[in-house]
């Protein structure tokens, strides 16, 4: 893939809290929750303010109870699951956020279905993977700082993804970060293997906070990568592929 | 009674006794304990007797049951109970352990396969495996106190919409363009509408399936493809259950083969057949935990609580009404489903036979065993007929259950209703809601 774009080149960074946004996080929240939408739903803006929305698949990867479904419900405001259960399928979890672009000011919104596939389940029923392969856009390739082993297996992780054209959105998440005290990966590790695999590194941890705060750096960053491999792609054949509707119902 | 926190799930391997896990109560019993509830147990074995259940001095009651034997389950339920007229029934609560016991294997097969189960070659594998199980094991343990009574009444949980018509044909159409005969939609975690094939699968199936509908519902996630296996159907090839949420409660499930995939399905076909139906979705959804639409009118003060099982089709539908401002005070909600349960189980096993038919799974020599316990108690075997009615007055309300041909009722007044107008109520709710919407 050509050069990544530096963080906060595309996107309005920290736009969130930018009084002028107000009325486009206002429709997905509810109650100074994060709403949840059904497929059926999307966030409803007036009339007059046409907002595109752009549909993306992300996969989540990653050793078993690293935190995929975690991450998943955290990133859409979802209750965080307090206890550990084995994801023995395939669960997507929609989530839309809203963009603003540098380049022209417009506001975007990002409509990213979240796959969630637990590692047990790959293995057992051959079909999963080729479904979650399926139109994928980006995979998010996790490990855990409190798990060794997790990090050491990201290179298998990445190798399953190598023959698809280049036209996925690659990003490495190191989970629990919180738990510092009992890390097993130092960072010296993470920033090396930042530079062998030109990938970039974010970390997340369960943080007390429930604002959009500590999701809205991570949601950025991805629906950066995410639009700037878009355009690539429409300067390379002049199709821009993730417009579905022309204005929100 | 019946606290569902005090009842412990235990799994060992059968034949070497090894514990495979602990659900249900925060905390464990100790090893020992475990130990010697599996010793008791294989000594009777080698005697040539099935120890199947037994109680302890305070209230306690231990069962015990081997499927395919490989595995043994049992379940513990503490002694402490509450207060209540309707309490230490024993054979009661020997019918829920047993249905909890059944569950739970069924659970196990539904995830996992029934070879895995059988066919273990090493435990430690089937102990990692088996962890895969724990959320709908959960699930189920936990359903008792969200107004679910399916998994003891082994009859799906239903809700009637408002416009069962229009919903039909949807999951009907929806299905079908999934290549798929079966289909159904749930609302809340009751079924507002399946095909017909989805009714035919059997009925611990259906029951089970609602519990992992809802368990995923629960997630807040928008669409899922699970592989499960059909305990009765299909234990050893599994088919895939995939699942949209339509709108926040509103879940629609299909059991279908290798084609469509979730991607596919999910963009192409969900919106084309349900986007019209958004509104009645909506409608649905407000019926809410009443189950019932709002053209069935009930004798609002004197109803508590009901339930409605129709025996040919195995559905039922319940509901608690929201307490009146009536004196004294009526039970609170979660305690009315406690009552409910409890009445259920009370009448079901005392008076009205249950017209199961035996639990494939178990050995031979058990399932004989299994069908004398549980066969309707010794009330009914003394006599000739049939009980059509019967009632109970409690400290906390009244009980009314009545039997038909097709139907069973199970009602909850409160003390207020003179007990000479039981009657009157009852067959007056049963036929108000059995009238109007053909249930």
């Amino acid at each position: 893939m050509a050069q990544d774009p530096p963080p906060g080149s595309i996107v309005t960074p920290d736009w969130h809290r930018c009084a002028e946004s107000k009325d486009f996080f206002d429709r997905i929240m509810h109650k100074k929750k994060r709403k949840q939408f059904g497929l059926l739903e999307s966030p409803m803006m007036a009339p007059h303010v046409a907002v595109n929305t752009v549909h993306y698949k992300v996969l989540l990867s990653g050793k078993s109870g690293v935190g995929k479904t975690s991450l998943a419900a955290r990133l859409a405001g979802l209750s965080i699951p307090n206890m550990h259960y084995e994801t023995t399928g395939i669960e997507t979890i929609v989530l839309y956020w809203p963009v603003k672009l540098k380049e022209n000011g417009r506001v975007l919104f990002f409509r990213l279905q979240l796959w969630d596939c637990g590692e047990n389940a790959l293995r057992r029923f051959d079909h999963l993977l080729p479904s979650c392969k399926e139109q994928v856009d980006a995979v998010l390739f996790l490990f855990s700082f409190t798990d060794r082993t997790s990090f050491d297996d990201l290179p298998n992780q990445i190798a399953r993804w190598s023959e698809p054209s280049d036209r996925v959105v690659k990003m490495v998440v190191g989970t629990k970060f919180d738990l510092f005290m009992h890390s097993d990966v130092t960072q010296r590790e993470v920033m090396q293997f930042q530079e062998r695999q030109g990938l970039p590194v974010l970390r997340t941890g369960a943080e007390a906070s429930d604002g959009l705060g500590d999701v809205a750096y991570f949601l950025n960053c991805l629906a950066e990568r995410l639009w700037h491999q878009d355009c690539m792609a429409a300067t390379l054949d002049s199709c821009p592929t993730h417009y579905r509707e022309g204005a929100l119902i | 009674m019946l606290q569902d926190g005090s009842t412990q799930i235990l799994c060992l391997t059968a034949n070497s006794g090894v514990p495979l896990f602990t659900r249900g109560a925060s905390k464990q019993l100790p090893f020992s304990v475990i130990g010697s509830l599996n010793g008791v147990h294989m000594f009777g074995d080698g005697q040539g007797v099935v120890l199947s259940s037994s109680q302890t001095d305070c209230g306690g009651r231990v069962v015990w049951r081997v499927f395919h034997d490989s595995v043994m389950l049992i379940a513990v339920n503490g002694g402490h109970r509450s207060g209540g007229a309707v309490k230490g029934h024993v054979k009661g609560e020997e019918l829920f352990l047993e249905r909890l016991l059944e569950n739970v294997w069924n659970c196990m097969v539904l995830v996992l396969g029934r070879d895995e189960l059988t066919n273990t070659r090493n435990v430690e594998r089937l102990k990692k495996d088996l962890r895969s199980c724990f959320g709908l094991i959960d699930q189920l343990l936990e359903d008792g106190r969200q107004g679910i009574m399916g998994n003891l009444t082994h009859c799906a949980d239903c809700l009637l919409p408002p416009n069962p018509a229009l919903v039909q044909e949807a999951v009907n159409g929806f299905t079908q363009s999934v290549d798929s005969e079966f289909g159904c939609l749930v609302v809340h975690g009751c079924i507002a509408a399946a095909t017909e094939k989805w009714w035919r699968l059997a009925p611990q199936e259906v029951v089970l399936l609602s519990a992992l509908t809802r368990m995923l519902s629960a997630s807040g996630s928008a669409s899922c493809d699970y592989p499960v296996f059909l305990p009765q159907g299909s234990p050893t090839v599994a088919h895939r259950l995939l699942r949209f949420q339509l709108l926040p409660g509103a879940d629609v499930c299909v059991l279908c083969g290798p084609a469509p995939s979730l991607h596919k399905a999910q963009s192409d076909l969900v919106r084309q057949f349900w986007s019209p139906l958004a509104e009645t979705l909506r409608d649905c959804l407000a019926v809410g935990e009443r189950c019932l639409p709002g053209t069935v009118a009930l004798r609002v003060p004197d109803v508590l609580a009901l339930l409605v099982v129709n025996r040919e089709a195995r559905r039922s539908v319940s509901c608690v009404r929201a307490s009146a401002d009536d004196s004294p005070a009526p039970p609170s909600t979660p305690r009315c489903w406690e009552l409910l349960r409890l009445f259920y189980i009370f009448a079901a096993t005392r008076y009205f036979g249950q017209e199961e038919a035996p639990v494939s799974g178990a050995a031979p020599s058990e399932e004989k065993a299994h069908s004398r316990s549980s066969s309707s108690g010794d009330f009914v075997a003394g006599f000739s007929h049939q009980p059509l009615q019967c009632y109970l007055v409690t400290e906390e309300c009244k009980c009314y259950g009545l039997q038909t041909q097709q139907h069973q009722l199970f009602l909850l007044t409160p003390l207020s209703v003179p007990t000479f107008a039981l009657r009157n109520v009852a067959t007056q709710t049963l036929s108000a809601v059995t009238a109007d919407t053909g249930f």
